[in-house]
């Protein structure tokens, strides 16, 4: 298991679009993936569960994976966060 | 055989047409699911229940979302096929199915609703707006486990029955080739009937279609211009709307054909008529109705649609709707809605109409307006010439001042940031509130031009509110004051040298038009469906016909007088 703090840094936070983005690509990798904020921890391979953190620009959570892929997927996942998901918003 | 007897419901003729088809229910009812308990036995089989609905619903978001080619539909669809799919709410799903044993239907409602509710009650705006889509999901998965669902997708030639239709499912179901709609609600100023006259879509509204036992299927028939409906018509009645269909069809292609001539009256006095716009989907339509340009941009929709009104999708929307219109002018109508609809924590107004609506919450919503403002402008470089900025909801000249002094601060700012504008973009002021009107001279030295919103205008002018069923009777736009205000803001308008342009329903009537051009009226925009219609009525015409009628129109000091000139003016000139 792995861990690692990150930030949303896109303007309108961690909203519809980006929560399916993250979705999808977490969704690749057999690792569970998780999320936890303020003392939330929610399956980041849910929509429902990511889109009702409602995470604002700003927000600091804690990604944590675990399993086979585990180096792979937080790697890509923490890199979303990075480019905000690359979508302009 | 049995006899059977066709049945007759007569609405209010909303959009032209004649629609042949048969009837599709749009359901709208509320979806009530009661907890029941299963046996332990019958739990397979309802865990089976609901991998099949799920999969029937994915399948129907891929096929909808393979027809698209838009990339924000896609993304929604996408979100949607991602929500069918969440581990977290099928396990919670499956977990009250062999766990607590309740039914299949209940399972999926109850655990829909705990995040429904979730959603609902967030304090993230964005997030509230998303529980609908989560409550779509959950009807769609109810439906079909209650087999209530339709089992094919909306035929071809459907006649759509519903109570009401939003613009947004009104957009889907112009992508299916149906015949008509019918609603059983709905005046005649909604944002569906506007859009359905601008999609081509015959519709007829108020008509009360569900006090009859229909069923999918049956054989409907709706005439958009008489507002007849009639359910399982006789062969003889069939082939009496096929004959009128194909002779509306015959006057449409000849008002077609109008708008391939120039817009010129009989006598060669030349006019404009340009296309109101609301969503990218009309934008197809401008080129083969002949529209010169956007004369009213309605933004309403595209900022409700984006995230925090964000800068970028605006800049997108606009650049859009300026490419589609070639070299003519694009007037971009500022956010024009009332505040409750908008912001957080703001109680509804008591009367909307009279309240926290247009230029007066843009001046107390800066971040907003400075949003849309630096949007406009960012397209306005690169379409150099081509935008206009309208100002809705103008009552005194002090609102006019201050917009101005923030189009200045946003305009300076981009400049510092060295970004390309125009720096000469047109600031046009609606006329809609009477207080306007009435000081049109003093507030038009302030204004590069007028646009007229005869909806708007006629209900302040008339104190009456134009979505209220009960006093529909009283919204007559056609009333003797309205036109002589219109003349005021003409005078106006005059005394500074500056255009005056109607955007407004009214100049959607053929004969309303040719009445502006008698007052000197040039340039109408309206929804491009009614463009061929006008067209062919004020090119039949001399500008000297048109002021003649004008002038008789002025004179009236009844409405039915002046509907009575209507009915009569123009008849004599062949088609």
């Amino acid at each position: 298991m792995i861990t690692q703090k990150v930030k949303v840094k896109n303007e309108s936070g961690l909203h519809a679009r980006p929560s399916s983005v993250l979705v999808k690509v977490a969704s690749r990798f057999e690792s569970d993936f998780f999320i936890r904020m303020y003392g939330y921890k929610v399956n980041g391979k849910s929509i429902l569960g990511v889109m009702t953190l409602a995470a604002e620009c700003g927000a600091e959570m804690e990604l944590i994976v675990d399993g086979p892929d585990e180096e792979d997927a937080m790697k890509e996942i923490a890199e979303l966060f990075e480019k905000e998901f690359e979508i302009s918003d | 055989m049995k006899k059977h007897h066709p049945k007759v419901v007569q609405g209010t003729a909303a959009s032209a047409g004649i629609g042949i088809g048969t009837a599709w229910i749009l359901e709208d009812e509320e979806t009530i699911v009661r907890p029941e308990k299963i046996e332990k036995e019958e739990v397979e089989q309802h865990l089976e229940k609901f991998e099949n609905a799920k999969k029937s619903v994915i399948k129907d978001y891929l096929h909808l979302k393979k027809m698209t080619d838009d990339e924000d539909v896609a993304a929604i669809i996408e979100a949607q096929i991602q929500t069918l799919k969440d581990p977290e709410l099928n396990s919670l799903i499956e977990a009250k199915i062999h766990g607590k044993k309740y039914g299949v239907i209940y399972a999926v409602f109850s655990t829909f609703n705990e995040y429904i509710q979730l959603m609902e009650t967030s304090d993230a705006r964005w997030l509230n707006d998303r529980s609908i889509d989560v409550i779509s999901i959950r009807d769609q998965l109810i439906h079909f486990l209650q087999d209530r669902r339709k089992k094919q997708p909306i035929p071809k030639k459907a006649v759509v029955l519903a109570r009401e239709v939003s613009p947004t499912v009104l957009i889907q179901l112009s992508r299916m080739e149906i015949s008509g709609i019918v609603m059983e609600k709905g005046g005649l100023t909604s944002h569906a009937v506007i859009l359905s006259q601008s999609l081509g879509i015959p519709c007829v509204v108020g008509a009360p279609w569900k006090k009859y036992q229909i069923h999918n299927g049956t054989e409907a028939i709706l005439d958009g211009v008489t507002g007849e409906v009639i359910f399982k018509p006789f062969d003889s009645q069939r082939e009496e709307f096929k004959q009128r269909e194909a002779s509306q069809k015959h006057k449409l292609e000849e008002n077609l054909k109008w708008t391939r001539k120039p817009h010129e009256a009989l006598c060669g006095t030349k006019f404009t008529l340009r296309a109101n716009i609301e969503f990218l989907e009309e934008l197809s339509r401008l080129a083969p109705f002949g529209a010169k340009g956007v004369g009213l941009l309605r933004t309403e929709t595209i900022l409700f649609q984006t995230e925090k009104f964000d800068v970028n999708e605006q800049v997108d929307f606009y650049s859009k709707v300026a490419e589609a219109s070639n070299h003519e002018p694009v007037t971009i109508r500022l956010f024009d809605a009332g505040g409750d609809k908008l912001l957080d924590n703001v109680a509804s107004d008591a009367n909307p109409f009279l309240g926290w609506r247009g230029v007066r919450m843009l001046l107390d919503e800066k971040v907003l307006l400075e949003k849309q403002l630096e949007a406009i402008y960012r397209v306005s470089g690169l379409h150099k010439g081509k935008l206009k900025i309208l100002i809705p909801m103008i009552s005194s000249l002090e609102e006019v001042i201050a917009i101005k002094k923030h189009i200045e601060e946003v305009k300076t700012k981009l400049l510092n940031d060295s970004v390309e504008i125009d720096p000469d973009v047109p600031i046009g002021i609606m006329v809609e509130v009477p207080s306007t009107a009435l000081m049109a001279k003093e507030i038009g030295r302030h204004a590069d031009f007028f646009s007229i919103g005869t909806n708007d205008l006629t209900q302040y002018t008339l104190a009456v509110d134009r979505v209220n069923e009960k006093i529909s009777h009283l919204f007559q736009p056609n009333h003797p004051s309205v036109w002589k205000l219109i003349k005021m803001i003409k005078e106006g308008a005059d005394h500074n040298n500056i255009p005056v342009a109607v955007c407004g329903e009214m100049a959607s009537d053929p004969k309303a038009a040719a009445c502006f051009l008698g007052l000197g009226i040039n340039d109408l925009s309206m929804n491009t469906g009614a463009i061929p219609g006008v067209q062919a009525v004020l090119c039949k015409h001399t500008i000297t016909q048109m002021q003649e009628f004008a002038a008789l129109v002025l004179e009236a000091e009844q409405t039915a007088q002046i509907i009575e000139l209507f009915k009569h003016w123009g008849n004599e000139n062949p088609d």
